[in-house]
């Protein structure tokens, strides 16, 4: 038995570095593609054109601005409801389950064309809105969300702590901002980075809805340069985990 | 008017009737015990009292208003769990905090009462720990704290000490019962351990299936257990098989030995009769005048009490004895006399 641990622990160290290269390599490929932007040096030219493109910014900072919209209307769908089965339905967590699994299995061009559908015309006429790309990219996001959010609700001891509030005189509300989701941080946390992942990148719904998001943008840039992409990719990855990083450092600082 | 009162109070889970139709009243200041095995719904019992599970029907008051259909965070009763629930996120001094601040208490008046609290439950130098570096004691006293913090009207226990070692248990029952005469406060308590509610309680009420079989004060319900349950439960029972000898007399026969109780019997000659002695009523040669012959079997050691199990004819006998100097133990297989007084045991159909 003692024979077999350090063995089992050099095969955890062994998956570990082959995950890492698998998520590294193409990353260190692309960083150094994107530095080959001047004929024989490496430089950062690729960068200094996508910095100078106006659309950078506004369609990377439209597509955070989304992201944001995406998580805090999931977040307030979702965390709520998830509480609400695990406390009074929890006959329902399964069905609940299987709802959350409908994104994997509705690719998102139904899902764009049957938004497109029901709100091009009165009396929903709202598909120039943002709010429904917002809408599109919750119903994308679903799974993530949810299951971050479940993983968090069964590390805690809900029930326990609901009625240990009760009993202390806290309605719904206090419930919720001050033992609940103090107690989610965690998985609220990967929801958010999971979801900012998703809807930075995303393309088909933004392409479909016709909005100037960052995955339409990069798919154009792909289409005409060859540094500039993989500059954009590069930056756009660093951005994205500067922006997690800056919110779970303000998460943190409360 | 009884300060807490349930009346006719049943609850059903589906087809399952879990309390049916129990009635109870406790007195301002009270501790009460609910003492029962698993299933018996008592903690159902103390859940709707809390306010967390809404009785199917009957009604339950407090201080005469009625509080079936008042959501729990309305009712101002402290409640202390079996796994602490503490939050997490906050520092043991948060924590006994929250309900103050619920209340919308804020500032030196918070922080006065949470150390008044800290020092009640002996944890003054803990305050800033969180709930993860204190150890399951020091947790539960947190929680004990928190419950009380606010200033409760009753305070409500369900099982607060099963998860605890023996030791701690101990010494956390005698705190939590010193509380409770200190600040008076009117309590209900969940346990399954007998010794747990006949320590500390004012009046212990045994469930079964639902209902109360018996509520009394501790030494009454071990001394005069009113059903055979109860005696059953309570503590440890020798219950021998006998046959009615004189009913009018008051005797039996015990493995063809005459046993007499002093009392006249409800039975016919010849008819058979089970005899509850408990195993600190018997003794090796003392006073009483029953005696029975028997043989020892074992003798098992239980810190201050010695078990001695012994043979009467071809039914098992347990007699407790001190653990003294004085006691001279006999060899396994030696002939015994126990002796036992005729108030001692009771009779009842087998």
């Amino acid at each position: 038995m003692s024979d077999a641990k350090p063995i089992r622990k050099a095969f955890s160290w062994i998956w570990l570095a082959i995950g890492l290269l698998y998520f590294f390599i193409p990353l260190l490929a692309t960083f150094l593609f994107s530095l080959r932007g001047k004929k024989g040096a490496l430089s950062f030219v690729a960068y200094g054109h996508v910095f100078a493109d106006p659309q950078f910014l506004k369609t990377f900072g439209f597509s955070l601005g989304m992201a944001a919209c995406t998580v805090v209307a999931g977040l307030a769908l979702i965390v709520p409801t998830a509480i609400w089965v695990y406390l009074k339905l929890p006959k329902a967590k399964p069905v609940i389950e299987l709802l959350t699994l409908m994104p994997f299995v509705i690719p998102p061009i139904i899902l764009a064309f049957g938004l497109i559908r029901t709100y091009s015309r009165p009396p929903f006429a709202w598909i120039s809105s943002p709010a429904i790309l917002v809408a599109g990219y919750v119903v994308i996001s679903f799974p993530y969300i949810y299951k971050a959010v479940d993983a968090g609700l069964r590390s805690m001891d809900l029930r326990g702590l609901t009625e240990a509030a009760q009993s202390l005189g806290a309605g719904w509300p206090t419930l919720l901002f001050k033992v609940i989701l103090p107690n989610l941080r965690t998985a609220l946390l990967s929801a958010l980075f999971l979801t900012f992942a998703i809807v930075v990148g995303e393309l088909t719904l933004a392409v479909l809805l016709a909005w100037p998001a960052f995955g339409p943008y990069m798919a154009l840039m792909g289409r005409n340069l060859a540094y500039e992409p993989a500059a954009l990719a590069i930056l756009s990855f660093g951005l994205t985990w500067g922006a997690i990083a800056l919110m779970q450092a303000l998460g943190e600082k409360h | 008017m009884a300060f807490l009162e349930l009346r006719n109070v049943v609850k059903s889970f589906g087809r399952n009737e879990v309390v049916r139709g129990l009635s109870l009243s406790v007195e301002k200041g009270e501790f009460v015990s609910f003492l029962g095995g698993s299933g018996c719904g008592k903690t159902t019992t103390l859940r709707m009292i809390a306010g967390f599970e809404a009785p199917t029907e009957g009604s339950i008051f407090v201080e005469g208003a009625e509080l079936s259909r008042v959501p729990p965070n309305r009712r101002r009763l402290g409640m202390v769990f079996q796994n602490y629930a503490l939050f997490p996120n906050m520092t043991a001094r948060r924590n006994i905090a929250f309900g103050l601040r619920v209340e919308g208490k804020k500032g030196p008046e918070v922080e006065r009462r949470v150390d008044e609290m800290l020092e009640l439950i002996g944890l003054g130098e803990f305050g800033e720990r969180y709930p993860h570096q204190l150890s399951g004691g020091q947790q539960q006293r947190v929680a004990l704290a928190r419950a009380l913090a606010p200033g409760p009207r009753a305070l409500l226990l369900d099982e607060p000490l099963s998860a605890l070692d023996a030791k701690i248990r101990v010494r956390l029952r005698d705190d939590i019962r010193a509380i409770q005469r200190e600040l008076g406060i009117t309590t209900i308590y969940v346990t399954h351990d007998q010794e747990e509610a006949l320590s500390i309680s004012d009046r212990v009420a045994v469930m079964r299936d639902g209902l109360i079989e018996q509520i009394g004060a501790p030494f009454e319900i071990y001394d005069r257990p009113a059903t055979p349950y109860v005696a059953g439960f309570i503590g440890t029972l020798n219950l021998l098989q006998a046959t009615a000898l004189d009913p009018e007399e008051g005797s039996l026969l015990v493995e063809g030995q005459v046993v007499r109780v002093g009392r006249r019997l409800e039975a016919r000659p010849g008819e058979a009769r089970s005899l509850r002695l408990r195993p600190e009523a018997l003794s090796l040669g003392g006073p009483g005048s029953n005696r029975l012959a028997a043989k020892l079997v074992n003798v098992k050691l239980h810190g201050a009490i010695v078990r001695l199990v012994a043979r009467v004819g071809g039914q098992e006998v347990l007699v407790d004895c001190f653990n003294d100097r004085s006691l001279e133990l006999p060899g396994i297989g030696a002939d015994l006399s126990l002796t036992f007084a005729p108030e001692s045991c009771a009779v009842e159909r087998p």
